[in-house]
């Protein structure tokens, strides 16, 4: 058991390790230059000399990525809630949901970042609208995964709406629900990242996606590839705290 | 009669999509009796036990428990208890706190609640495991949990619908033996659907053996009372005559489901 746990980290470590070698050894042996294709060592060098600005980026990327997960999380609880209160809500409101859904939020950022002046405050909206519909669903379809008989055996003891909300459809809906956020939190920062290219903000709360546009233009490819990692690096964390939030509330349940 | 507990008088019920669940049905349970309903699958076996819950209302005919209609129940202290086939537990919730919830919906306070759960939790043999949860238990303890659910509301009527469906015969046979204790030591009035005829036979005051096609009472069997219920009584003569008995009413009952079936056909 434990040696198969030691297998499963140290193998895709190792294979990394072997990538990056083959990776340096080729731009090595035939010289390519690091405005073609950096290697592994370019990078590291970019990411040092210019991390100071890269996590100053990272840091307003996730500043829109946290509150567009709010945004999507808090308007996305109320209006799953809003849609299982009555079918003829729910039948009203739906087809607007599946358009909001099937509509590539790419499209409408160009709009958005016209119609809201407040730049961070049109990132956020358009990232809030990429993360909410997983959270939509997955609350809708756990607030209706209740337990038929439990349910019934609510009703026998008279239970209030109120009671039935928070004892019952609540906690009944958590597993659907976290497994909305640990989507959305993804979905959150692919948002921002998407919402900064289209804006192309610049000045003091450049994002990452500024950063990666401005190396393009510069031709400077190494530090491209550090403002990638620290994205890479930021979205395995977000995944590995929301995983482990996750796992921390439903960790009596089979 | 003072001790009726139950009487349904020529209780029908036809479902919504035209299917008759029940043909005219009547039925009196008395204080103290075990009574278990048996039955081909399909015969409305559950659908008899949801109209006396009150989960639905009957087509035609009346219900009276304890001699007045249902908004009686929960007054004077009368009282329901329904242990479903699943023990539907909430998964998220400790046994202590699955067991309290009756109470906690009916607003007893926290207290009093707790010390009545531990009660019921003693008398169901799982007094250590109020902090344990749904996932760490086994099928049988979970069911025993649910059972400790149904006592803590101290009914005077208790429904359960196969309840031991899923558990193993070993498992199956214990809690058998610690419902014949709750029914023929404490006097709790139990009526009891099941699939297993030798449960049926080692349980009950009273079998109900029904048919299907519409859902009916095809023949009831007494069973004397005074029976000690325990290990010795499963390998008795009488035991296995009683079984015997309700094998051949079953299976007449059976025979004219099918044949009821065939001439709907
Ligand atoms: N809600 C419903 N709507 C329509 N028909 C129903 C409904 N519930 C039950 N029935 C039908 O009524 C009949 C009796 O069903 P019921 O569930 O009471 O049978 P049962 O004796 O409990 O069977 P089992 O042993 O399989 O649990 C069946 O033919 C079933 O299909
Ligand atoms: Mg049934």
């Amino acid at each position: 058991m434990r040696s198969a746990q030691a297998i499963s980290i140290l193998a895709p470590v190792l294979l990394g390790i072997v990538v990056l070698a083959l990776w340096q050894g080729a731009c090595r042996l035939w010289h390519i230059p690091p405005y073609l294709m950096p290697s592994p060592s370019d990078i590291a060098a970019a990411l040092w000399h210019d991390g100071p600005a890269l996590l100053h980026a990272l840091l307003s990327t996730l500043e829109v990525t946290f509150a567009a997960l709010a945004a999507a999380v808090i308007g996305g609880v109320l209006v799953a809630f809003l849609l299982v209160q009555s079918p003829l809500i729910e039948r009203c409101l739906m087809p607007y949901v599946v358009i909001m859904q099937v509509t590539p939020i790419v499209a409408i950022a160009p709009l958005i970042i016209i119609l809201v002046k407040t730049t961070p405050v049109a990132l956020t909206l358009c990232a809030a609208l990429i993360a909410i519909f997983p959270v939509i669903s997955n609350t809708l379809q756990g607030l209706r995964s209740v337990d038929p008989d439990l349910a019934a055996y609510f009703r026998m003891y008279k239970a209030s709406r109120l009671q039935t909300l928070f004892r019952l459809r609540v906690p009944s809906a958590l597993p659907m629900f976290m497994a909305g956020l640990r989507i959305a939190t993804g979905l959150s920062l692919v948002g921002a990242v998407v919402a900064e290219f289209v804006a192309g903000t610049g000045g003091n709360s450049a994002g990452l996606a500024y950063e990666i546009l401005q190396s393009g233009f510069q031709m400077d490819i190494p530090r491209m590839f550090a403002a990638l990692f620290l994205i890479t690096v930021a979205g395995l964390a977000l995944y590995g705290a929301t995983a482990g939030l996750q796992r921390a509330v439903l960790r009596h349940r089979a | 009669m003072s001790d009726t507990v139950l009487s349904l008088d020529a209780v029908e019920k036809v479902f919504p999509n035209g299917v008759r669940g029940l043909a005219p049905v009547d039925l009196t349970v008395r204080a103290g009796e075990f009574v278990s309903l048996i039955g081909p699958s399909g015969c409305g076996k559950s659908t008899l036990l949801k109209l006396i819950a009150n989960l639905h209302g009957p087509s035609a005919g009346s219900l009276r428990w304890w001699g007045s209609d249902f908004r009686g129940v929960g007054q004077k202290g009368r009282r329901l208890a329904f242990v479903f086939q699943d023990a539907t537990l909430m998964p998220w919730a400790n046994v202590g706190r699955n067991v309290r919830l009756p109470l906690d919906l009916m607003g007893v306070d926290r207290a009093s609640g707790d010390a009545r759960a531990r009660t019921a939790l003693a008398r169901v043999g799982l007094g250590h495991a109020a902090e344990r949860y749904p996932a760490q238990l086994s099928g049988g303890m979970r069911m025993r949990v649910s059972i400790a659910r149904a006592l803590v509301t101290e009914p005077d009527l208790l429904l359960m619908d196969e309840p031991f469906g899923a558990l193993d015969e070993f498992t199956r046979n214990r809690l058998d033996e610690e419902m014949a204790r709750l029914c023929y030591q404490d006097g709790l009035t139990t009526l009891f659907v099941t699939h297993a005829l030798h449960e049926a036979a080692f349980l009950s005051s009273n079998v109900m053996v029904m048919a299907a096609h519409p859902g009916r009472i095809h023949a009831r069997y007494a069973i004397d009372r005074t029976i000690v219920r325990d290990e010795a009584f499963r390998l008795s003569e009488r035991f296995a005559e009683i079984s015997r008995e309700l094998a051949v009413l079953l299976e007449a009952a059976s025979h004219e489901s099918h044949l009821a079936a065939e001439m709907q056909t």
